[in-house]
């Protein structure tokens, strides 16, 4: 039947329309959403605490698929840089090519970052306000700066790396700024996500950073595994750099699994669901990849694997923890429970 | 005391009041089927079988009684407690549930047995000529014609002992209503029971003061009436009328609803409570005053408001010498309530239909029923801000859903007119407590919109234009109507203003607006178009207007709006104060006869004589206002006093009884006389009726209500998106124990089924709607809220499609809050 | 003038006029028609386009000082809003400066200023923030911050019939609260108690620029039992970052020095 949008009304639609900032909102279609088939119609069972009929008290976070895989590049550039910086300092001329390396993965990396943050972002075309306060008291905002800072410093040693003279120690100079902010950049995504209402990533906040920088160490390593140097006292160092980063990584993960076992609900998603299955396809690409590292007779072929299994393994990680806070911060139980200590 | 109503939802503004009165320590008790908004905050709330409050309120009568609890004083002094009933009469403890004077044939009560002592029941030659049922037509709803026969009762028993005194009749009527017999029909435990009656007893008295809030959980059942009466005998015996903090406060529906019955859309009415002309005894204003004006009390002033109206009406037209156009008043011949016009149209005796600010498919009963009848009407107008569900039944409704109508086939002709919201218009509402407020436009109404007044007022120039040659007696009204309002901007908007100070009143000499109904005149020298309102316009001053703030004026709030009559905020406040004309305690001071200055005073305007002494005794034969003693505050009664026994005016007996609802799954424990006798039933094929008691096949409490989110019919709510996302689809309410016996699932379907239709609906499963245990028995009650129609932002099912037609026979109220019906898990077939 | 709100459940009648006065002054849209069975309550929770939010909570638990014939059952109402926390993690959250602190004390957004991080919206412990569908910026309550400017009462208070919302300077509410609380105590209702009326009782926080008075456990009405503005935890994380970061750095010069030639 005709009328204003056949909702049946038949009234002007102009004379029920909406003015102002709030109007415009767009609600998502909701006749999908039958939420009485998911309301808790039960009492609580018993030694359960109540709930409002099982709905979430906190807000997912709304981040995309493209913050995880961030928190992979920033924390592999953030290593790279670090080891760039460590070979530039101590490793002379014979390690010049992996400073190089280790500037561009830095550059790239940074412009990589960049877009992937931006492409998250709900106004990208504001990303810049990132930069128009610096605010301590936020990891994101301390870490835009960090990530400005050493994807900067990182593009102009780059580029200064093969010149002569004055350049040529002004581009070490912005190695050594790039190689500072990437100790930083390898891990504050973990504080970023350590500082938030999400009872999973609060519970763990202190041990996550270690479990990132760790993970950033193997994936750095993993990484210039796809494409290793020709020079093997290069190979020992990445080898070394990476082998050390997984045995910390797997200790860090296992470190994190004993902390949330303090509270139930909180831990859930790293055992269970999707979340729970990252986790350990995580761990077992990591140990794999650590195997085929620490292997002794180096054939190309298992640097190769070391590389794409400490790829997939680090990027496991990320997506693991993201998704598992994601579900912990739909469970309003893993909320409360969390802050009565039960 | 808040019963058949759920206040906080339905007024919730006026609610802030009762919650201000918690906050200052006053206990509110809520009898309700269902635990709701109201009982949420309520101290006490009390669950009941739906349908069975006249014996829970007939239980308190009888604890009031035989504990002693009532106030004496006031009950002797301001009751007719002691007045002396004739010897004809018999009550329904010796006739199993009938009183004397029931008439099988005609299925009415002649009420002449009933009246006081000494057969001042003499019957008017023009009664005795009706046939009863025209008669129980004709006189429906008070005043009828025997007013002329109220008197003041000849003999009175100060000590309250003769056997034939009101408070014994009274003792005996409700010798039964135990706290067992409460139990046993209303489902309220003992305790519970005994909770409340001391609750409000304890609460009242010289000292304190119980008020008793209703709406249509009350009113809307074939005994209607009579639980207010019952609700007034209580208030009644523990003295809480005419005082502060007392009274029972009807809650009165749409925002000017009261508006609507004091200048009334009601058939049998004339602006001010005036009866309407009765083709069958009305034959002209002589026959008419004779009627209506009362030997003694204030209805003998009639005649001055009668030809005050008409003088209103038809000015110079109207004279002493034609009987100021009485005749020209259109008669009433039988009844015209609105079911009963509606199975008329239905029978295809209606023609033309105009509906204004009703939604009746959705918000009346039986809306199969009332769609079959706007299928028959030649034409139907209807004035609404959207396209509603009957300007729309011909082709969006369930029958045509279902392809047992078409369109094509439905001759009638629709016309819509886009109407004007009361932000967009000025004009009064008269609230709940009479009180008239002014609201001023503050937008024009958006493109073809407009008001009530200008629709009416210009519809009405041009059928005088179009009838202004007629030589037909008939059009003679029409063409000397007073009819001309000032009309602003270009739209002609006619002055609302202009029409306040005509209800107000004019002296005809010099035009000035009357003061108020003591100045109207009886010889045509003054114009009034509703007595009561008169003085909303003394002096031309707009009073409904007046706004002045609680703190710069005394605490009954005079200067706030106008309250009919006279300003006065409480009814015969005279009560107030004790016999002697002295606050009954300081407390409770609210007016007192002030002995120097030899009149009444205090905090309100007295609703007394000014100048009457406590002292004053009528001299025999005295008439009209004379006739009402300096103790007697019941100025509108004969007697001048509080009826606690109804010698007249009631069409279903003097006291009220206990009847089951038409549909109901128990027969009635109190009476072999299952429902009220003389209850309004339309006994017709396309109205069809559950077994009386206990239909196996419809075997539970069905009830109807409101939300707050919503309002009535629905199309001032289901329009809107900020409403309707509060409330989007109809459900159903349910205990536990019913959902399990049936299989219904919390959120899901459930189908809803009577014999007139079945519903769909989803499933609210809550212990707030408790199954109610009887003696014996469990019955479970299903709860649906009946906003819901095919049309609108949110639509489902119209709950009205369940309901048949059965009335109260006194206001031919519908009964939609207590029937039978059945419900299963699912959605609807068809 | 610090301004806040303090809602006293007690006499909330659950009409949710709050809710709409929010919606029309803000012109927010409707969320959708959908049944949620969850009682009378069919908005479900407070989002970018509900500021305003009503539970309803059918307890299988009596009122003390209530009596009905259901036995052991009460109903109880609460009208939930953004807290304007004196610690907002929203704020302190975001990297922007959008959310700033008024002279009302209030937390607003600045919508101009907001590129849809959405770092507030996990920074909330209270669920309240949320990003808008549409145009992806933080939305939420603004304490009708316009309202202000014009010395007009918050539209969900004015509409507000029983004052279960009251607005108005936040000493003299925690005064009122406390009043009321005490008045509650006297006549026997033993279980009520103020949630986030100060720093002392919600340390978490600081204590909350809009507080309620409540009848039982938070969890019973959506409210987490003991919020804590993320930001007070972070030192922590910092620290456990900083000591990695040093090892990162150790671990890369062991790795260069170790691979001196001459060393196998
Ligand atoms: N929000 C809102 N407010 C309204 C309206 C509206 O539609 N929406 N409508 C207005 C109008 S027109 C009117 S008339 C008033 C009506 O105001 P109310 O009478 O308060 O409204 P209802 O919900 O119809 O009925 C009141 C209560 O009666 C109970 N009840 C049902 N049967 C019985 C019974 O047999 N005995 C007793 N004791 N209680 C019973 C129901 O459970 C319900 O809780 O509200 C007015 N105000
Ligand atoms: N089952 C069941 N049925 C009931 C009841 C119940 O409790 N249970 N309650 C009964 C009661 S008490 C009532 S009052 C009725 C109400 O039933 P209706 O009066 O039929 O329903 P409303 O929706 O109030 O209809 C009023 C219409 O007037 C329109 N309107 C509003 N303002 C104006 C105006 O200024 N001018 C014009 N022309 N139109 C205007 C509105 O849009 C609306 O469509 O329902 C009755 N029906
Ligand atoms: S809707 Fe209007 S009439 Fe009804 S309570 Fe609210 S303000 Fe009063
Ligand atoms: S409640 Fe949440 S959104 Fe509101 S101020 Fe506090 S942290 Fe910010
Ligand atoms: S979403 Fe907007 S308000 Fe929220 S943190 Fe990001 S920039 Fe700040
Ligand atoms: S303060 Fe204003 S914005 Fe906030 S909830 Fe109330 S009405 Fe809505
Ligand atoms: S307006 Fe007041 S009473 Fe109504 S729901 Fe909101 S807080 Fe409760
Ligand atoms: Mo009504």
């Amino acid at each position: 039947m005709s009328g204003s949008g056949g909702d049946g009304r038949y009234v002007d639609p102009e004379l029920g329309l909406l003015l102002g900032e709030a109007a415009s909102q767009r609600i998502e279609a909701t006749s999908a959403r039958e939420v009485w088939r998911d309301v808790a119609t039960s009492l609580p069972a018993p030694g359960e605490g109540p709930t409002y009929y099982d709905r979430p008290v906190l807000k997912e976070p709304v981040w995309i698929w493209s913050v995880p895989v961030y928190f992979w590049v920033g924390g592999t550039m953030g290593a790279a840089l670090t080891l760039g910086g460590a070979a530039q300092l101590a490793g002379g001329p014979e390690l010049r090519p992996l400073v190089r390396r280790c500037r561009w993965v830095g550059a790239v990396g940074g412009a990589a970052s960049a877009a992937l943050l931006v492409h998250d972002l709900g106004r990208p075309e504001r990303f810049h306000h990132m930069l128009r306060v610096f605010r301590p008291t936020s990891p994101m905002s301390v870490g835009s700066w960090v990530l400005a800072g050493a994807s900067t410093l990182a593009g102009a040693a780059a580029l200064l790396a093969s010149r002569r003279g004055l350049l040529r120690g002004a581009g070490d100079l912005a190695g050594l700024g790039a190689a500072l902010l990437g100790l930083p950049l390898a891990g504050y995504t973990a504080v970023l996500v350590g500082n938030t209402a999400v009872p999973l990533w609060l519970e763990t906040r202190r041990t996550l950073p270690l479990l990132f920088i760790a993970s950033a160490m193997g994936g750095a390593a993993s990484f210039f595994d796809l494409a290793p140097a020709s020079r093997p006292r290069e190979k020992r160092v990445v080898r070394a750099f990476g082998a050390v980063g997984k045995v910390v990584e797997l200790a860090a993960m296992v470190a994190v699994e004993r902390q949330v076992t303090r509270i139930e609900r909180v831990g859930r998603p790293l055992r269970e669901g999707v979340s729970g299955a990252l986790w350990s396809a995580a761990k077992a690409l990591t140990v794999a990849s650590l195997g085929a590292t620490i292997l002794p007779r180096r054939t190309r072929r298992a640097a190769l694997a070391a590389g794409l299994l400490g790829t997939a393994g680090a990027l496991a990680l990320r997506f693991a923890v993201f998704h598992a806070g994601k579900a912990s911060s739909r469970d309003p139980r893993a909320t409360f429970d969390q802050q009565r200590g039960r | 005391m808040i019963q058949g109503s759920n206040m906080a939802e339905c007024h919730p503004v006026g609610f802030r009041w009762v919650m201000e009165a918690k906050a200052r320590g006053a206990k509110i008790v809520h009898v309700d089927p269902r635990f709701t908004r109201t009982s949420a905050v309520a101290d006490l709330h009390v669950p009941l079988r739906a349908g069975s409050d006249i014996a829970f309120l007939g239980g308190l009568v009888h604890f009031i009684l035989e504990e002693e609890r009532y106030f004496r004083d006031y009950v002797v002094h301001y009751t007719n407690a002691p007045a002396l009933v004739s010897e004809d009469f018999r009550d329904t403890e010796e006739l199993d549930g009938l009183f004397s004077g029931w008439d099988p044939e005609s299925a009415h009560y002649d009420p002449r047995s009933w009246a006081y002592e000494e057969g001042e029941a003499s019957v008017p030659a023009s009664h005795a000529e009706l046939s009863p049922t025209r008669d129980r037509e004709t006189t429906t709803g008070e005043p009828g014609p025997e007013r002329s026969r109220h008197r003041r009762a000849s003999r009175l028993d100060p000590t309250l002992r003769h056997p034939r005194c009101v408070f014994q009749l009274l003792r005996r009527h409700f010798a039964r209503y135990t706290p067992e017999m409460v139990e046993e029909v209303c489902g309220v435990p003992r305790d519970l029971f005994l909770r409340v009656a001391e609750t409000i007893c304890a609460n009242s008295g010289r000292e304190r003061t119980t008020a008793f809030c209703y709406a249509v959980g009350w009113t809307q059942h074939s005994v209607g009436v009579q639980y207010i009466r019952t609700a007034a005998i209580v208030q009644l015996l523990l003295g809480n009328v005419g005082r502060p903090g007392g009274g029972i406060l009807a809650l009165r529906g749409h925002a000017s609803i009261q508006g609507s019955t004091d200048i009334p859309t009601l058939y049998n009415l004339l602006p001010g409570y005036l009866p309407m002309r009765k083709a069958a005894q009305d034959r002209g204003l002589a026959d008419y005053l004779r009627h209506n004006t009362a030997a003694t009390g204030w209805w003998h002033e009639l005649p001055k408001y009668a030809v005050s109206l008409l003088k209103a009406w038809f000015g110079e037209a109207a004279t002493a010498a034609n009987d100021y156009l009485f005749d020209a008043l259109p008669a009433i011949d039988a009844d015209h309530s609105h079911m009963a016009t509606v199975a008329a149209m239905a029978d295809g005796r209606v023609r033309g239909y105009l509906v204004m600010g009703e939604n009746p498919t959705v918000g009346s009963m039986h809306g199969g029923l009332q769609r079959a009848a706007l299928r028959r009407l030649d034409w139907l107008v209807v004035r609404d801000f959207a396209v509603t569900e009957t300007a729309d039944f011909w082709r969006d409704a369930p029958e045509i859903a279902r392809g047992e109508v078409r369109p094509e086939e439905i001759a009638t002709e629709v016309f819509f007119f886009p109407c004007a919201a009361h932000t967009e218009k000025d004009g009064t509402f008269t609230n709940t407590q009479r009180l008239l407020q002014w609201h001023h436009k503050a937008v024009d109404p958006p493109g073809d919109c407009r008001s009530e007044l200008h629709f009416t007022f210009h519809l009405g120039r041009r059928l005088q234009a179009l009838y202004a040659g007629s030589g037909d007696p008939k059009d003679r009204a029409l063409q000397v109507l007073t009819w001309a309002y000032r009309c602003e901007g270009a739209r002609e908007e006619p002055s609302a203003e202009e029409v306040l100070a005509e209800i107000n009143g004019h002296r005809l000499a010099d035009g000035a607006p009357v003061g108020g109904f003591t100045e109207l005149a009886e010889d045509g020298s003054t114009a009034c178009g509703c007595w009561i309102y008169s003085g909303c316009y003394r002096d031309g001053e707009n009073r409904p207007a007046l706004r002045r703030p609680a703190r710069e004026q005394s605490w009954v709030a005079p200067d706030w709006g106008f309250a009919w009559p006279a300003n006065r905020r409480i009814l015969y406040n005279r009560a107030s104060a004790d016999p002697e004309g002295r606050p009954w305690s300081e407390r409770k001071r609210y007016v007192w006869w002030d002995e120097e200055a030899g009149r009444w005073t205090g905090h309100d305007a007295p609703d007394f004589p000014a100048e009457r002494a406590p002292s004053y005794r009528p001299p025999e034969g005295a008439q009209g206002i004379a006739a009402i003693g300096g103790t007697e505050p019941f100025i509108m009664q004969a007697d001048g006093r509080g009826w606690l026994f109804a010698p007249n005016g009631l069409l279903d007996g003097p006291l009220p009884t206990h009847y089951e609802p038409q549909e109901s799954p128990i027969g009635n424990p109190l009476y072999g006389q299952r429902r009220n006798p003389a209850r309004l039933e339309w006994r017709r094929r396309d109205n069809p009726y559950h077994a009386p008691a206990g239909d196996p096949r419809f075997p539970y409490v069905l009830t109807t209500y409101r939300l707050t989110e919503h309002h009535t019919a629905g199309a001032m709510t289901r329009w809107l998106s900020w409403l309707a996302e509060l409330q989007p689809e109809l459900f159903c309410e349910v205990s536990p124990e019913l959902a399990a016996e049936k299989g219904l699932v919390h959120g899901a379907w459930a189908t809803i089924t009577t014999a007139r239709a079945a519903v769909e609906a989803r499933v609210l499963v809550t212990r707030r709607l408790p199954a109610i245990r009887l003696k014996g028995r469990v019955v479970h009650q299903i709860g649906l809220p009946y906003h819901w129609g095919s049309k609108g932002r949110v639509r489902g099912d119209a709950a009205n499609e369940l309901i048949g037609f059965v009335a109260d026979p006194n206001v031919s109220i519908q009964e939609s809050k207590a029937l039978t019906a059945d419900i299963a898990p699912g959605r609807r077939s068809a | 003038m610090a301004a806040g709100f303090f809602t006293d459940t007690t006499v909330c009648i659950g009409c949710k006029a709050c809710e709409v006065a929010c919606k029309e002054w803000n012109q927010l849209p409707d969320d959708g028609f959908l049944f949620t069975a969850m009682s009378y309550d069919n908005t479900a929770a407070l989002g970018a386009s509900t500021w305003r939010h009503v539970a309803f909570v059918e307890r299988p638990v009596a009122l003390s000082e209530q009596l009905t014939g259901l036995g052991q059952f009460s109903w109880l109402m609460m009208s939930d809003v953004c807290k304007h926390c004196r610690r907002a993690g929203c704020l302190e959250a975001c990297p922007t400066g959008a959310i700033i602190r008024t002279e009302h004390d209030s937390v607003y957004v600045q919508p101009d200023v907001c590129n849809g991080c959405g770092y507030c919206v996990t920074a909330c412990p209270f669920g309240v923030i949320d990003r808008r569908e549409d145009d992806g910026r933080a939305w939420k309550c603004t304490l009708c911050y316009d309202r202000l400017q014009g010395d007009l009462t918050p539209a969900c208070a004015k509409a507000c019939p029983t004052d279960s919302i009251q607005f108005g300077d936040l000493d003299e509410l925690r005064q009122r609260a406390r009043r009321r609380l005490a008045v509650l105590h006297d006549r026997g209702v033993r279980e009520a108690w103020l949630y986030g009326a100060d720093a002392a009782s919600q340390p978490g926080t600081g204590g909350l620029n809009a507080f309620f008075l409540l009848v039982d456990r938070p969890e019973v009405y959506n409210l987490p039992p003991e919020p804590v503005v993320p930001t007070q935890r972070a030192a922590g994380a910092w620290g456990a970052m900083a000591a990695a970061a040093l090892g990162i750095a150790a671990v890369a010069l062991g790795a260069v020095l170790a691979s001196r030639p001459g060393r196998p």
